[in-house]
Order: C-alpha cells, then structure tokens, then sequence
C-alpha cells in the first residue's frame, strides 16, 4: 500500500508515477519531454545501441523512456489523435447536452445540435426544474430524494462494509470462510438479479413506496466489503493490533483508534463507490415507488422523456435535457476531485485478483 | 459484521426465497392463489418470448463486451506506455461516462441518434447514409452497443491500466534489450500477465450485459416500437411482473435468470481457483 501513499503525498505526479513504487514528478516530467524525441539512435550500430539502452534503463528508475521503444517515426503522434477521436467521441454526448440546455424546445429539434441558437433560454429552462409542469413532479424534489438516498445509502454501505470488511480480515470464526464466500458470490450477482424478488418481497410486506425500501438494500455491498477487506489486509498491519490487544484495548476501542484511520482511502472509495451506486440506480425505485414524489432523478427523467414523446407533453424536452445536465453535473465534479481515491479503488480491485 | 449479516438475510436471502416460493404459485381471476409446482417454470421455460431475450442478450455480450475490451486494452497499454501524449488528461476524460447515471446516457444518446431530428442522422446523411434509422430493428441493437461502449469503457481501461502498471518492470526491460518489437512485448509479455485482470472483466461484462435493461427501456421511450417489451429478460421480468401483473410468472422467470447468472459465476470462481489465480 506505500504505492498509494506515495501518490497521495504526491498528486501531481505523472500518469507513469501513478502505479510504479518511487517515482517523483520530476522523472515523470522529464520523460515526458523524451517523448518528442522520437525514433533516435537508429542508425547507431546494434550492440552501440544495445549498450546505450543499458545506460539508459539504468539512469532511469520509474518509466521506460519512449524511444527506447524502437517505434516508427510518427506513432506517438498517431497514438495520441487515436486517443483524441475516442476523447471525442467520449465528450460529444456531454456537449450536445450542454449547448442543448440553452435553448428553447422547437430550436432544440429544429437547430443545428452542436451550436447555440437564440433565444438564450438556460436560465428559463433552469426555473423549470423547479416547478411541478403537468403534475409529473417536481425535479428540485427529486433532486432531493436522489441526495438524501445516496447520501443515507452510501453512508451506511462504507459504515457496514467497514465493519464487515475488518471482521473478515481479522477474526476467523466458525463459519467465517464460508460467509466471506458467500459474499464474494453476492459480489457476481449485481443488484439488478434481486431487484424483482425484492420488489415481490416489499409488495407483501407493504414496503412499496417506502424511502427505507431504497435505501437500506442500497447498504448492502458485497463490493464494499470485499474491497474493505483486501485493504484492511494490507494497511492494518496485523502487529499493530495484537500489541494493542496486550496493551488491554478493547476491540471496539482498537477497530476505532488503531484500525479505522488506517482504512480512510480505503473508505473514501468505498463511498465513492456506493454514493455513485445509489445516484445512478434505476431499477430498483423504478419497480418501487410509485408516487413521483419519491422518485430519485433517474426514475423522474425517465418518467418526463416517456411523458414527452408518448403523451405529447414536448414541453417536457427541454426539462429532460436540462435536468439531465444537473443530475451528471455533481458526480462528475466529485470524479474530477476525488480523482486519487477511484484510481486508488480500482487499483486495489485489481491487486485482489 | 452483525448489522451485515441481518441486511445480507433480509435483502438479498429472503428476497430470492419469497421469489422462489411465489413462482410456486398461479394466481387466477377466480379461484384466487393456488399451488401450481412447476408449471410457471415450465410456461417461461417454453416462452419463445423469453427465449429471443436470451438470444439476443448473449448475441449482444458476443458483440459489445470484446470490442470494449479490445479499445479499453488497447488505450490502457498505449498509456501504460506512455506513447501517446496528454495520457492522464485523456484517462480522465475517457472515465467521465462513467459518473453518467445510465438513464441520462441514454437519455442523450436518443436525442442524438433521434431518427427525425438527431444531429447524427444529418451527419449519417451527409456522408452519404441517406435514409439512416437508428431505431430501426436492424441497427437499434448497435445503437444500443454503441451506448454501453459509451458508457463502460473508461473504466475497464483504468481497470486494465492499473492491471498493467503491475507488470515487473525488468522483464520489459530485458526484452527491450533483445531489440523484442513493442507488438511483442505488448503481445507475449504483458497481455499473459494481466490475464486475470482481463478474465475478471469478461465475467463481471457478460454478468451486466445478461441484464441489460435500462438503455433499451430509455430508447423505448423515445421510439415507440424500436423495442418490443420482451426485448431482453430484464425487460420480459418487467414487464411480466408490472405491466401484465403476473407476478408468479415474472417470479419464476427471475429465478431461472438468477440461476443462470449464479452458474456463470460459480464456474468462474472455480475455473479460476483452479487455475490459481483467485485466493
């Protein structure tokens, strides 16, 4: 784990320092700067080459410098337009929704999709998401209701994995395998496979439009504790906690002084992971709710774009687009900030198997 | 652990248990609930209904889950290299999809490929495709590719660029000191050596792409009949289960969905225990 240490005393270290032990910024900056050199020393004599390869690889002890690649003049340069269309094509959906926000709903058919036309309509089309169009509901509500799940849920998910994660890496007990099995065959079942049985399940037990309905299964991640195991495994140092246990702490006392700050990366994935879990769920509080008053957004915008095409209410269009732009606005920033902890998460996904 | 354990049980144990109890069941107009064994499982099992959702999910995972990984692979090692410039800038980039809930995804993308009005179809047009529909029966399955290609690339790629950065850096070298070509060393040194990694996302694609769900639902709603309510399983469970309001039914069909998404991850599980790459 000192490979996500460094990175974080170090978040601007180059994309070749991210993973490799020890590397600084500065070797990654200058291997960068290699980059351009391109294809040279070709024309030196083989074992001349072979010798300045050695020299190199030995100067440098982070990234492989690129010309040492032996490649053909020209395919960084190729390379990176590849890597520019597919950032394209990445990006054309976030700007048609972008530029589409600010128009009107006849110029978002009728104008060209990936230019502004007049008139600048955002901030009219922003104060209907305030307001309750057609008695579909209320966007600002459901807004709300998205936070308050993903908040609650995902809270309560990194709590739950926290502590299920270091029960599985520090204690054995009777059992303990084949629950942690059980787990990890939970974890190839994604949430979708029991959303219809829970459907059947809150339907006979009256959960139908219950918030609770939502977010306690949302607690719940086999993900979550699989991850908060494997990192507890290599951040908590078994050590620590036995000379705690001699020094007379009680295991509660140990799992929140000793452990628990050794697992804040860890935890801050984990949430990250089930906040984003939670904000994206459709299938579940589409089968659920069925008052628009508990909607989270995604079953409210699905909601509006059927009710717009279907129901001629096209005055909704503009809504679906707009509220689009604000339901994916906050999770990207998060992304953007937080940026250290999903690569550190996957990371340790990877690093597990 | 505790708090775990009794969510575990009440959401995902007794859930599959009720549903395997109801799918026992036939509710009639008159006569009210009786016993009916197997018969809602025999009556899914010879759905043709349900069959040509199946079909065409395996036939979709066929298609979209190899090409994703073929790009995400092929961008992870071009910036595991560090042979394109700008790699971090388009790391992040290629993973903001992922931060896009799938409906607003979907919701985009049928604006863009709208068959009337969609900036993609006067750009199909343009380049000549006159008279393209992308909702038609023909092309909605790779619109909807395209989508989900869309959506999960970025983060398959972080996955196998981290998978890559753990290859030992002086096996690398010492084939760059044989004059070993790149394709080589791309091809004989690091793909074996982040097989897992790459087995790992096959299995965890095919599992989500067996329950594919919401882009077709989201395109539904934009072209009425571009998708028909059986289209894949999920969306035959849905339906079933709200629209038609045979629940029995809709219970039995999802048991024998669970069942088949266990049997893939079991046999998952102990292919690789066996092959020791899973502890």
């Amino acid at each position: 784990m000192t490979e996500l240490k460094g990175r974080d005393a170090d978040p601007a270290a180059s994309q070749s320092a991210a993973a490799l032990p020890g590397p600084t910024s500065a070797e990654g900056a200058r291997r960068q700067g290699r980059a351009s050199e391109g294809g040279m020393g070709r024309w030196v004599g083989a074992r001349r080459r072979a010798a300045r390869k050695q020299e190199r690889l030995e100067e440098q002890d982070s990234a492989i410098p690129v010309e040492l690649y032996g490649l053909r003049r020209g395919t960084v340069t190729l390379l990176t337009t590849l890597a520019f269309l597919f950032a394209i094509f990445t990006l054309v959906p976030i700007a048609w929704i972008v530029i589409n926000s600010t128009k009107t709903q006849a110029n978002i058919f009728e104008t060209f999709g990936f230019w502004f036309a007049s008139p600048f309509s955002f901030f009219h089309n922003f104060s209907l998401l305030f307001q309750n169009v057609d008695g579909y509901g209320t966007y600002i509500q459901w807004f709300g209701n998205t936070a308050l799940y993903a908040v609650i849920g995902g809270v309560g998910a990194t709590a739950l994995s926290a502590f299920a994660g270091y029960g599985f890496s520090r204690f054995s007990f009777r059992s303990s395998k084949v629950l942690f099995y059980l787990t990890l065959a939970a974890l190839l079942v994604p949430i979708t496979a029991l959303t219809l049985p829970l459907y059947l399940t809150y339907a006979k037990a009256h959960l139908i439009n219950s918030i609770w309905g939502m977010i306690l299964p949302s607690m719940i991640s086999p993900v979550g504790i699989y991850l908060m195991k494997v990192y507890t495994d290599i951040s908590v140092p078994r050590e620590l906690i036995d000379a705690a246990r001699i020094d007379g702490g009680g295991e509660a006392r140990i799992f929140f002084r000793v452990a628990l700050p050794l697992m804040v990366p860890g935890l801050m994935t984990v949430l990250l992971i089930s906040v984003v879990a939670v904000w994206n769920n459709y299938f579940l509080p589409l089968l659920i709710f069925n008052v628009n008053t508990k909607y989270p957004l995604t079953v409210g915008l699905g909601l509006w774009s059927e009710r717009a095409q279907n129901s001629g209410n096209a005055q909704l269009f503009p809504m679906v687009v707009i509220g689009g732009l604000v339901t994916i606005i906050p999770l990207i920033v998060l992304f953007l900030l937080l940026q250290r902890y999903w690569r550190g998460g996957l990371l340790l996904g990877s690093i597990a198997n | 652990m505790v708090p775990f354990l009794v969510g575990f049980v009440l959401f995902m144990i007794v859930p599959l248990v009720y549903a395997i109890y109801t799918s026992l069941y036939t509710t009639k107009i008159i006569g009210g609930t009786v016993f009916s064994g197997a018969s809602n499982y025999t009556q899914t099992l010879q759905s043709s209904q349900f069959w040509s959702g199946v079909v065409r999910v395996i036939i979709y995972a066929a298609i979209q889950i190899p090409v994703m990984l073929a790009i995400a692979f092929f961008f992870a090692c071009v910036f595991d290299l560090g042979v394109a410039k700008f790699g971090r800038t388009f790391r992040t980039i290629f993973f903001i999809p992922f931060a896009v809930p799938a409906v607003v995804g979907a919701v985009m993308w049928s604006f863009l490929l709208e068959p009337q009005f969609g900036p993609m179809v006067h750009l199909a047009n343009a380049f000549g495709f006159s008279g393209t529909n992308f909702f038609s029966p023909s092309l909605i399955l790779p619109s909807i590719i395209v989508i989900v290609i869309w959506e999960w690339t970025g983060y398959n790629m972080v996955i196998l660029y981290t998978a890559l950065k753990s290859v030992p850096r002086d096996v690398v070298e010492a084939a760059i000191l044989d004059d070993t070509p790149l394709w080589r060393i791309i091809v004989r040194i690091k793909l074996p050596l982040v097989r897992p990694a790459i087995v790992m996302l096959i299995f965890l694609n095919t599992i989500g792409a067996l329950q594919l769900f919401t882009e077709p639902l989201i395109l539904s709603y934009f072209e009425t009949g571009a998708v028909s309510a059986n289209y894949t399983p999920t969306l035959y469970l849905y339906n079933t289960a709200i629209a038609a309001d045979q629940t029995n039914l809709a219970a039995a069909g999802a048991v024998i969905l669970g069942l088949v998404i266990v049997v893939i991850s079991t046999a998952s599980l102990l292919f690789r225990r066996r092959r020791g790459e899973f502890s």
